[in-house]
């Protein structure tokens, strides 16, 4: 195009960064951002206190309860831990995946698909008891890699957006589970008086993954130790290797990449292969380590919430820890909540309006970000 | 003779430094269609803004129909009958055509009547326009369609087309002049047509105004003039050489004059860049490179001249491997190059400093540090690890050879200076001694020195052995730099010529699409 709306003065410089505000800058900015934490959840608790004073409950009660069933004793951190390790696998995966600049948000499917690869490894094969463990966890990262490559497929080979096919699998793989549940040369539970429930056979005690402790001390899942090992793994990788690099550029910008060599089909597909392994994996954890068997609800919204982690934790595999932590708290603390006998559509609400606290702040700072950058134009055009 | 339809008289424009319009005087009359030649930079678009209300004049004044008149926004305009025909952004895509065209209407939306109404105004104007087309369905040639469609239908006086056929096919541009001859002969209407087409502006024009450096330089009938005598007025002269440098190479007029005086005999090194026959499309179908054919040897500039928009950036693109041929080569001291293929191009030799250093050229989200060694991630990595040190220590060579200002290795690349930008994708592209240097409109806004800093390293290189290849709107910067000059015109060279054998009158010719 040759016209400009208004043709403005040629060479003009932007005043060169200067390092001492820089450094008051990011105080501010780091000030700015606790305030915005601190403000979002004291909102939240505020509404769910009244919410649960208009219901004729007590808000002091139901926090208590939370506070005790997630972190107040190692028994309830032992039940957090066991519902952050999940999240946190998934969290990570998906951290590759928006790093590339592919919105995955398929990680329910693809985790619900992973469990039952893993199950029908586990049950459908005799083996001796760690190989069977190992083959059932490795088939769960297949089977999620495999529901994330349908949408890599359909993005490089048709131009299918990411986050559209991968939503829509969710779906199909909630339809596949339920079709192999009813299906007894699948899942469906085989044996006397079970065989009408919709659920599969447990699995073998050999296919379950170790814990550790016993109550009132922390009762843990070896899965634990298995995410804090992705994390790092992955945290390393971004931050470290040549790969994450160029996963980061691509994502951050596809021109430029091409330009220096990164093939947008090769290592975009790579990364949701990354990302779906990952939700699969822990698909097969929770069945491994929780579950034991598979039943129509055994993916749990975990996907959905790893999803949330990942995007509270700013794509940062570290912060992801943390953030996996606070929401396995929560699940934790909900659930314990339930058990005293507080309405569980309550307990939800509770859930939900810290989890949308939490999720608040990177929203609106990613909405300041991009207005400050009105000039980065999309490539294209012109010439 | 009636008042003209629309009046300039000294009409004067600065920003800050720069006049933009200086005491600019034209006059367009109706029955006429008025065209507007110039260069880029040579005030036609801030002419139209004023004309348009966009922006507001320091001096003079804007006559309609003889009566002063204040624009003071588009609307303004509009209803003193100044319509513009806009070639982008103002058709809402996902919207019908005749639901674009109701847009800004008040009272009941009615369906028949307007698409009645476009029917009446398409058939007059034998514009074929298709009311329930869906806008995103169209091409770029029906979309300007249906924009003139939504011009007539507010009746206008004066009818704006600024440089209309840049995005048409030859056969979409013949139409569109038959259009507006009908506009101007049957309904007695006056068209302002801005171009920088020689040919266009013969052809289509029945006066025609010249402008350089914001000045109106000449007005004569079209039929009294010639194309080169157009292309000498739209050139000028007496063209001003910026940097240190300028004392060296001699003035032009000199240089253009007595060429063995003063210009460099050619170096004569192997031939390292070659293209052949290069043909490319834009998705919609539209030409981007049509049959380009260029050498570039070891040691000498090429410069590219041209008006923008004509291939300039495809060519910068497809040495950059972000865009695919349909047909020719490229070749890299001999061997062939895979257009389109991911860092090929790099890997090969060629190294671009892109026109869009933020979209092609650098990744402003990561670091100074990052930016500088993302080309060559292989020396900095062990076994696939990046070796923080090693980054750094590259990094900070580069930094201090060529002198960027940054606040540290780690600050964001956005938060770089223009000129400093620009340093760290020239120290990157340097550094990988590439064979080939590509850098498209190297100095646009930077400030004089740092374009005095670009233009002594682009010479540096090509004295060090570079095959460098200068794209660049830009006629002095060709004309300082190059050894060589080359023109494209729609996608295609139309000429090649030595630097001492450049003649002002030819290149303007050729820049205007002239065969010369």
């Amino acid at each position: 195009m040759v016209t400009t709306p208004v043709q403005a003065p040629p060479r003009i410089e932007p005043t060169p960064a200067v390092p001492a505000t820089d450094r008051g800058r990011r105080i501010r900015e780091a000030v700015f951002v606790v305030g915005l934490y601190a403000v979002s959840i004291a909102v939240a608790l505020g509404i769910s206190a009244l919410i649960v004073y208009l219901t004729h409950g007590s808000p002091s009660t139901v926090f208590t309860a939370l506070w005790d069933g997630s972190f107040a004793s190692w028994g309830s951190f032992g039940y957090t831990l066991d519902a952050a390790a999940p999240l946190l696998i998934v969290a990570v995966g998906t951290i590759v995946s928006t790093r590339a600049g592919l919105f995955n948000i398929g990680q329910e499917g693809q985790l619900t698909i992973g469990a039952m690869a893993a199950a029908l490894v586990a049950l459908k094969i005799d083996g001796p008891g760690p190989l069977m463990l190992v083959l059932a966890l490795v088939a769960g990262a297949l089977g999620g890699a495999l529901w994330a490559g349908i949408s890599a497929l359909l993005r490089y080979w048709r131009g299918v957006e990411v986050v559209i096919s991968s939503l829509l699998l969710v779906f199909v793989a909630f339809q596949l589970l339920s079709y192999a549940l009813s299906t007894t040369a699948l899942l469906h539970e085989t044996g006397a008086e079970g065989a009408s429930l919709t659920e599969s056979n447990p699995l073998p005690t050999g296919a379950r993954l170790p814990r550790f402790g016993t109550y009132p001390n922390a009762n843990v899942s070896s899965a634990v130790i298995l995410a804090l090992l992705l994390a790092a793994i992955i945290g390393i990788a971004m931050s470290r290797t040549t790969w994450g690099f160029r996963i980061k550029m691509l994502g951050l910008n596809p021109v430029a990449a091409k330009r220096v060599g990164v093939r947008a089909a090769v290592l975009g597909s790579m990364a949701l292969l990354v990302s779906g392994a990952s939700a699969g994996l822990a698909g097969g954890v929770v069945l491994t380590s929780q579950a034991y068997r598979i039943t129509p609800t055994v993916s749990n919204n975990i996907g959905w919430n790893g999803l949330l982690v990942a995007l509270v934790a700013r794509n940062n595999a570290w912060v992801a820890i943390g953030v996996a932590l606070l929401f396995g708290g929560l699940h934790a603390g909900g659930g314990y909540l339930a058990s005293t006998g507080v309405p569980s559509d309550l307990v939800d609400i509770v859930e939900a309006l810290v989890v949308l606290a939490a999720v608040f702040p990177p929203a609106l700072l990613e909405l300041r970000r991009r207005r400050a950058r009105p000039q980065a134009v999309p490539a294209g055009e012109a010439g | 003779m009636t008042a003209p339809a629309l009046e300039a008289r000294g009409l004067t424009k600065r920003f800050g430094p720069v006049v933009a319009c200086d005491a600019v005087d034209l006059s367009v009359h109706a029955g006429e269609i008025h065209g507007i030649l110039g260069q880029n930079g040579a005030g036609k678009s801030t002419l139209m803004n004023l004309f348009l209300g966009l922006i507001s004049p320091d001096a003079g004044d804007i006559l309609v129909k003889g009566e002063r008149v204040h624009v003071t926004d588009p609307f303004r305009a509009a209803e003193l009958g100044l319509a513009m025909v806009h070639q982008h952004f103002s058709l809402i895509g996902p919207l019908t055509v005749w639901e674009n065209l109701t847009l800004g209407d008040h009272g009941r939306i009615d369906e028949k009547r307007i698409s009645r109404k476009i029917r009446e105004v398409a058939e007059r104007y034998s514009l074929d326009v298709d009311p329930r087309a869906r806008v995103d369905s169209l091409t770029t040639g029906q979309r300007q369609r249906v924009e003139i469609v939504k011009c007539l239908l507010r009746d206008p006086d004066v009818f704006i087309l600024d440089e209309p056929t840049s995005v048409l096919t030859a056969a979409e541009s013949v139409e569109l002049f038959a259009v507006l001859r009908r506009v101007v002969r049957d309904e007695h209407r006056a068209v302002l047509l801005i171009s920088h087409k020689l040919d266009e502006v013969l052809h289509a024009t029945d006066r025609v105004t010249i402008m350089r450096g914001g000045r109106v330089v000449a007005e004569r009938p079209t039929v009294d003039t010639t194309a080169a005598e157009l292309a000498r007025e739209m050139i000028g002269r007496e063209v001003s050489l910026r940097s240190m440098s300028a004392a060296a190479v001699g003035y032009l007029e000199a240089a253009a004059d007595e060429p063995v005086a003063v210009a460099p005999e050619p170096p004569v090194g192997p031939m390292v860049l070659s293209i052949r026959d290069a043909h490319a499309v834009a998705p919609d179908g539209r030409k981007l490179l049509d049959g380009v054919s260029l050498q570039v040897r070891a040691g000498e500039i090429l410069g590219l001249a041209g008006v923008e928009g004509n291939g300039q950036k495809a060519l910068s693109d497809l040495l950059s491997s972000v865009l695919e041929l349909t047909g020719g080569l490229v070749e890299v001291e001999g061997q062939r190059v895979h257009a389109g293929r991911p860092g090929a191009m790099a890997a090969a030799g060629i190294g671009v400093i892109p026109e869009d250093r933020h979209v092609s050229g650098c990744v402003v989200d990561m670091s100074v540090a990052e930016n500088l060694v993302m080309n060559d991630l292989h020396l900095v990595s062990h076994n696939g690890m990046l070796q923080r040190r090693r980054i750094r220590d590259r990094a900070a060579e580069m930094v201090r050879e060529f002198d960027i200002t940054t606040a540290s290795l780690d600050a964001p690349y956005r938060s770089l200076s223009g000129g400093n930008q620009q340093r760290v994708v020239l120290a990157r592209e340097l550094s990988r001694s590439p064979l080939v240097l590509v850098a498209a409109q190297p100095t646009r806004g930077l400030d004089v020195g740092a374009i005095e800093y670009m233009t002594n390293r682009l010479r540096a290189a090509a004295n060090a052995g570079v095959a460098v290849l200068l794209i660049s709107t830009e006629l002095e910067e060709i004309l300082e730099l190059s050894d060589r000059v080359a023109v494209i015109h729609r996608g295609r060279i139309v000429g090649e010529m030595a630097r001492r054998d450049v003649d002002l009158d030819r290149l303007g010719l050729m820049m205007g699409g002239q065969a010369a």
